[in-house]
């Protein structure tokens, strides 16, 4: 089974479309979005609306849960909250159901799925000991190879060896094979928002036959999710932060 | 609630108004400023009663390069945290942050709302570590920083100097700003 990876598309309807053309294209069985559907950008009704019209399983992510409780929003920095504050105000009362009844992890055949970690949607994978922690519930907690994150909007493989040992692997393009015996941590990076320096909108596709995973980009109409993000009176830096990939 | 501004609540209850600095904010920063204790004004960098001095602040409003918190409380200025960044350099992940916080509101709980907020913002600007420089003897200071997640790295004794010519200790602290577990 190829499975596509989506996350972070935080409502960026033009970068949305060209993941999915490319999608549609490659011809994968399952899109598995890995949560935050909204905040930051312009466009939450859009990518709620496109997205029924594929085949894809969905989870929360924080943004997605801050949009339905405020609460959980105080936590945001000041740009991040008036973003979902705007989003609250924007969202359709159909689509806040969807949101409402979004898991917070997926389970497939030998993977996790989750938007930070597989016990929060607010937690990050970006050090060594992060990564350790959620290697060491994969492996011993929930007996899995493999766990597809979200929420940091960089790409990144980690892996932990039969030795135990703990690190990450560098991103080549094509193929990637995975080790059968290994277990794995994998972030395709931001569809709507990317941060790690190429502006693209990002994707991965995973290969549970070949046990493979594939990093992949495409790139969109940046400067017309920077004319909705500043139409809508978003702050001006989401919008140049596209154009730059961080 | 106005757009692009968020609400804090202090530990008296009282709410405050975070936001960033704008040019109208002019007149509320020097009101601020002269609010500010004397012996808190020995710590910072600039002249900040100087209106010569916020003006020049205020005309070059760049949230690219110094991104300017204020805190409001009833309408006035009761704090001001600044994040500075460099956006090219071997120090272009790192941010540094000043704080200032009125008299009044000390011991509220705002220094570390403030600079809690500062270390989210850097997240979101994608910095990587915050750099703070305290007098070592701004102890509320040291105690705020230390409760948002700094820790003191290096103390340079006798390296800076009050408007009376005395020397004192400088101790700088670092966040590991995406380390930080919420």
């Amino acid at each position: 089974m190829r499975v596509a990876l989506i996350s972070d598309i935080h409502s960026n309807i033009q970068a949305l479309e060209q993941v999915l053309a490319r999608l549609d294209r490659a011809g994968v069985d399952l899109i598995l979005n890995l949560g935050d559907l909204v905040g930051y950008n312009a466009n939450p009704n859009e990518c709620l609306e496109l997205l029924q019209t594929r085949p894809v399983l969905s989870l929360a992510g924080n943004h997605d849960l801050a949009l339905l409780d405020v609460e959980l929003a105080q936590h945001f920095n000041i740009i991040a909250y008036q973003a979902i504050v705007w989003a609250q105000s924007e969202v359709r009362p159909e689509y806040r159901e969807f949101l409402k009844n979004l898991p917070l992890t997926r389970e497939g055949q030998g993977y996790v799925a989750c938007h930070g970690t597989p016990t929060s949607a607010d937690s990050y994978i970006n050090y060594h000991f992060q990564g350790k922690k959620v290697l060491k519930t994969l492996d011993k907690g929930l007996k899995l190879r493999v766990c597809f994150f979200g929420h940091t909007h960089r790409r990144a493989l980690w892996y932990k060896d039969i030795r135990g040992k703990v690190a990450t692997l560098p991103l080549k393009p094509g193929k990637i094979i995975l080790e059968p015996t290994w277990h794995y941590l994998i972030n395709p990076g931001s569809v709507g928002q990317p941060r790690d320096g190429n502006p693209d909108a990002a994707y991965a596709i995973f290969d549970d036959e070949d046990f493979s995973i594939q990093y992949l980009s495409v790139p969109y109409d940046v400067a017309a999710a920077q004319i909705s993000i500043l139409e809508a009176g978003l702050p001006k830096f989401l919008a140049e932060r596209l154009a730059q990939g961080v | 609630m106005r757009l692009y501004q968020k609400e804090g609540i202090l530990k008296d209850g009282s709410r405050v108004i975070l936001r960033p600095m704008v040019k109208e904010d002019r007149d509320g920063l020097l009101d601020f400023f002269r609010r500010v204790d004397d012996h808190d004004l020995m710590f910072l960098r600039d002249d900040v009663r100087d209106p010569a001095h916020i003006d020049e602040w205020i005309e070059h409003l760049d949230y690219r390069t110094v991104y300017p918190l204020i805190a409001e409380v009833d309408g006035r200025i009761v704090g001001n945290a600044t994040l500075h960044m460099r956006r090219v350099g071997w120090k272009r992940h790192l941010g540094n942050v000043r704080l200032v916080v009125a008299k009044e509101h000390q011991g509220k709980g705002l220094g570390t709302l403030m600079v809690n907020e500062i270390i989210g913002l850097a997240a979101e600007f994608g910095l990587e570590k915050l750099v703070a420089e305290i007098h070592l003897l701004a102890h509320t200071a040291l105690a705020t920083f230390k409760k948002a997640g700094f820790s003191a790295k290096a103390v340079f004794e006798d390296l800076v100097e009050d408007p009376s010519g005395k020397k004192g200790d400088l101790v700088v602290m670092v966040c590991n700003v995406l380390a930080r577990e919420r």
